[in-house]
């Protein structure tokens, strides 16, 4: 028997690369951090090329999973150790308890009976959720997670008779031995607390696109209105501040590739909802590569949508929450200082690794970017290794697979 | 929209790069920099159209920019600048460059403008203040004379009715006239072509100089306006105290020395106001004099400590900023020096000290409009233009 692929990250470039693997007749496994697989793009409104909801691209995936016997995988799963060389590694694999029992079990009501709340990493802060909690209608896999942290002392006699929760379940180590690794550790919105300029993250009102994309959500904080966060009420003017950190060498040095098309993308959700609105992108370029011109042609053809060239420099807290932002219109060359309702910063792609140090230990480039790798058997797709979008992501795992297996290929032939 | 044609001029993106904006082809015209800067006016903001103006050559755009002298150079923009473009140095060159361009005879600015030219602007007093003690020796018998009374008196070599006092004044008026004249120049520069309207109540250059002088030397209310910019989210260094302590100083020195000119030489007429040089250190005009020396070398100390910590990858310091505080520096120093020896009878350094001290005194005033501290008139002149013609 050949051995497995490892594939680190089950977001939407694990997914493609583990699935496309275990199709070709390899067992693969799939671990991951969080609870759920889908990563960031289930946490989108639509994504690009088709403008989908997540649940459509990903529905696929998964059923692909569900009738793969090859694809294994592990949620609240991480790498903690790594031995071995290309074509015979031995990793550790850290799993965190679930706590919950391991078929589909409806915690909706004990998990609303629980009491404390903790903001919802997965709505970006824009939402609480219980210690119970399952992040999305369509998770993958379909049990709730216990985050036990988050549980008050009220909670912790409520959930003590629960069937089906095991609360003496304990953290373990397991080894898998894999020929090949495939990274796909994926993204990060850029931490918004950086963009000091912007007010790091205080000023109301003023969310990053990937809140917006929760905000806009049929299963995000509103139910898919697309409303201030402070009032509730539909915003009469938004502004999209492109390169929030991006293409800057005090933050990310780089064009993070998927803000403009995202913010165009967000320019329709609005106008779509609320056609009165007046939306503002400010830019600097905008950037659509390829066929996504039509849509920034679909956009510019919008009524109540204008664009000023140039960079927002300063957003700062106006008057009824409001915001206020001062740019200079370059075309014109004019100051201007303008108060929108709802401004949305347009932060960019920082691969997850950056910073945080990797037990694969990956040649990373100075931003974080898996750059190399390949020479002993471990191969990075996706956003691991440099912005992309999500048509982009596949290709580049599909890629990452087909080098996998052929590691694999010449393992056996060598070795066994 | 108006047709324009280029003319680029690449050897003045040339010269700008090597007067200190050696960065400014990583601009990329994002606009950060225009609202970075809180004095730029809200129409035609700079400092983003001169980096455009200059990474095209165009020279003509630069030669009527009043808004290069509206910075006061606090850095922010490129604090804030995502590529490192360094716009603030980049206006910094293009005054450097005026420094250099605008004021005959040009071979000084030329001089002026890197260190290869110290020598030459060096030895001008050098020789000029060595023929006069030469002089002085050959006339009293001795190189290092003391006074009937064994004081050390440097009247003795360097005899201020006919040697100093002569000499400084045509140093004085030679440089006012020459700076008087440059001024005219940038004033015709910056006037548009044709008539401007102007609506509402006008008011005479005088009381606008009035004005100016007040926010930028007796409150320097604009260097807390420089630093009211977007948070950067950086620490900023201080430049107001070193800078005001500096410019008072100046004040307070160029007071003194009025002064003393005064009782000099009114003395003569009206003996009332005789002031006899060396003053005794509980005189109020030495006392005075005292002060102004101690806020000299606190400015001093400060602003260089501010430009030895500036990340250079930020802010550059280039030639003119180090020149302006190293001949400062050697001003103040020798100064108080000589009057130190003076007092510890030591006569041999005292004369040579103080000789140090007329060349280096001699050429802070004498390249003055060539210097940065050309700024003081060319900035105080725009300043003065912008009010006029209601640019602020």
């Amino acid at each position: 028997m050949s051995k497995a692929i490892l594939v680190v990250g089950g977001g939407f470039a694990g997914l493609t690369a583990a699935i496309e693997a275990a199709e070709l007749g390899h067992d693969v496994f799939i671990i991951e951090k969080s609870p759920w697989l889908g990563g960031r793009v289930a946490q989108l409104n639509k994504y690009f090329p088709k403008l989908c909801p997540p649940s459509c691209g990903l529905e696929i995936q998964f059923q692909r999973i569900r009738k793969n016997p090859r694809v294994k995988f592990f949620t609240l799963a991480e790498v903690t150790g790594l031995s071995g060389s290309k074509g015979n590694y031995t990793v550790t694999v850290r799993l965190q308890p679930r706590y919950t029992a391991p078929h589909s079990v409806d915690f909706s009501l004990l998990a609303s009976s629980l009491v404390n709340e903790v903001d919802n990493d997965f709505d970006f802060g824009l939402s609480k959720r219980k210690a119970l909690y399952k992040s999305m209608p369509f998770a993958f896999p379909d049990r709730y997670a216990l985050d036990a942290q988050s549980l008050s002392k009220a909670d912790v006699s409520r959930i003590a008779d629960a069937n089906f929760l095991n609360m003496t379940e304990q953290a373990r180590e397991i080894e898998l031995d894999v020929a090949a690794i495939v990274v796909t550790t994926g993204w990060k919105p850029y931490d918004v607390t950086h963009l000091a300029n912007f007010g790091a993250g205080n000023v109301k009102n003023c969310i990053s696109n990937m809140q917006m994309e929760r905000l806009s959500s049929s299963f995000g904080p509103t139910g898919g209105r697309i409303v201030r966060p402070t009032d509730g009420r539909a915003p009469h003017s938004v502004a999209f501040v492109q390169c929030a950190g991006s293409r800057d060498q005090n933050h990310l040095d780089y064009c993070s590739y998927i803000c403009c098309m995202a913010s165009l993308k967000q320019c329709l959700y609005i106008a779509e909802q609320n056609p009165d609105a007046r939306i503002t992108v400010y830019y600097i370029d905008l950037r659509a590569p390829g066929r996504y011109v039509n849509v920034l042609e679909k956009v510019k053809a919008q009524p109540n949508v204008s664009f000023v060239k140039g960079k927002v420099a300063e957003a700062v807290q106006g008057r009824d929450d409001k915001v206020t932002l001062t740019v200079e219109d370059a075309v014109r060359g004019e100051k201007l200082t303008l108060t929108h309702d709802l401004v949305v910063l347009a932060t960019g792609m920082q691969p997850s690794l950056a910073g945080d140090n990797p037990q694969l230990q990956l040649p990373l480039d100075e931003d974080g970017f898996i750059a190399g790798g390949e020479e002993v058997g471990i191969f990075a797709a996706g956003c691991a290794r440099m912005p992309l979008d999500v048509t982009r992501t596949a290709q580049s795992a599909t890629a990452a697979a087909l080098k996998a297996i052929q590691t694999v290929k010449g393992g056996r032939r060598h070795g066994q | 929209m108006a047709q324009y044609t280029l003319k680029p001029d690449s050897d003045f993106a040339r010269e700008i790069a090597q007067a200190g904006g050696e960065s400014l082809k990583k601009c990329y015209q994002c606009a950060t920099c225009s609202v970075a800067c809180p004095m730029a006016p809200v129409n035609a903001p700079y400092p983003r159209k001169e980096m455009i103006w200059a990474s095209w050559g165009l020279r003509d755009k630069f030669d009527s920019d009043v808004d290069i002298w509206l910075c006061h150079n606090c850095g922010n923009c490129s604090e804030m600048c995502p590529r490192g473009a360094r716009p603030a140095d980049v206006l910094s060159a293009a005054r450097n460059m005026v420094y250099k361009n605008l004021t005959e005879p040009a071979i000084v600015g030329k001089w002026m403008s890197s260190a290869g030219g110290l020598k030459n602007l060096f030895l001008i007093p050098a020789v000029l203040w060595f023929v006069v003690w030469a002089l002085r020796a050959a006339i009293n018998g001795q190189w290092f004379p003391r006074a009937a009374d064994g004081r050390i008196v440097f009247g003795q070599i360097f005899y201020g009715d006919y040697t100093i006092d002569p000499i400084f004044m045509l140093t004085f008026f030679g440089a006012c006239f020459i700076m008087y004249r440059s001024v005219r120049k940038l004033w015709e520069m910056f006037t548009p072509q044709g008539r401007m309207l102007v609506i509402g109540p006008r008011k005479n250059w005088i009381f606008h100089l009035v004005d100016v002088l007040w926010e930028e030397v007796v409150t320097h209310k604009k260097f807390d306006d420089c630093e009211d910019g977007p948070v950067t989210g950086k620490p900023t260094q201080n430049r107001k105290t070193g800078h005001a302590f500096l410019v008072w100083s100046f004040v307070i020195l160029a007071f003194v020395t009025a002064a003393v000119a005064m009782g000099h030489w009114g003395g003569k007429i009206v003996p009332a106001i005789h002031i006899e040089t060396p003053m005794p250190l509980s005189f109020p005009v030495k006392i005075l004099a005292n002060i102004g020396a101690l806020l000299l070398i606190c400015g001093l100390a400060l602003l260089t400590w501010r430009r030895v910590q500036l990340d250079p990858e930020r802010l550059g310091s280039g030639f003119y900023d180090w020149y302006l505080l190293g001949i400062i520096w050697l001003v103040a120093v020798t100064g108080i020096l000589s009057q130190c020896f003076r007092l510890a009878d030591s006569i041999v350094p005292a004369f040579m000290v103080y000789y140090l001290h007329l060349v280096f005194v001699w050429m802070l005033f004498a390249y003055l409009p060539w210097s940065k501290l050309g700024h003081f008139v060319y900035r105080t002149a725009a300043l003065v233009f912008v009010r006029m013609y209601g640019r602020s």
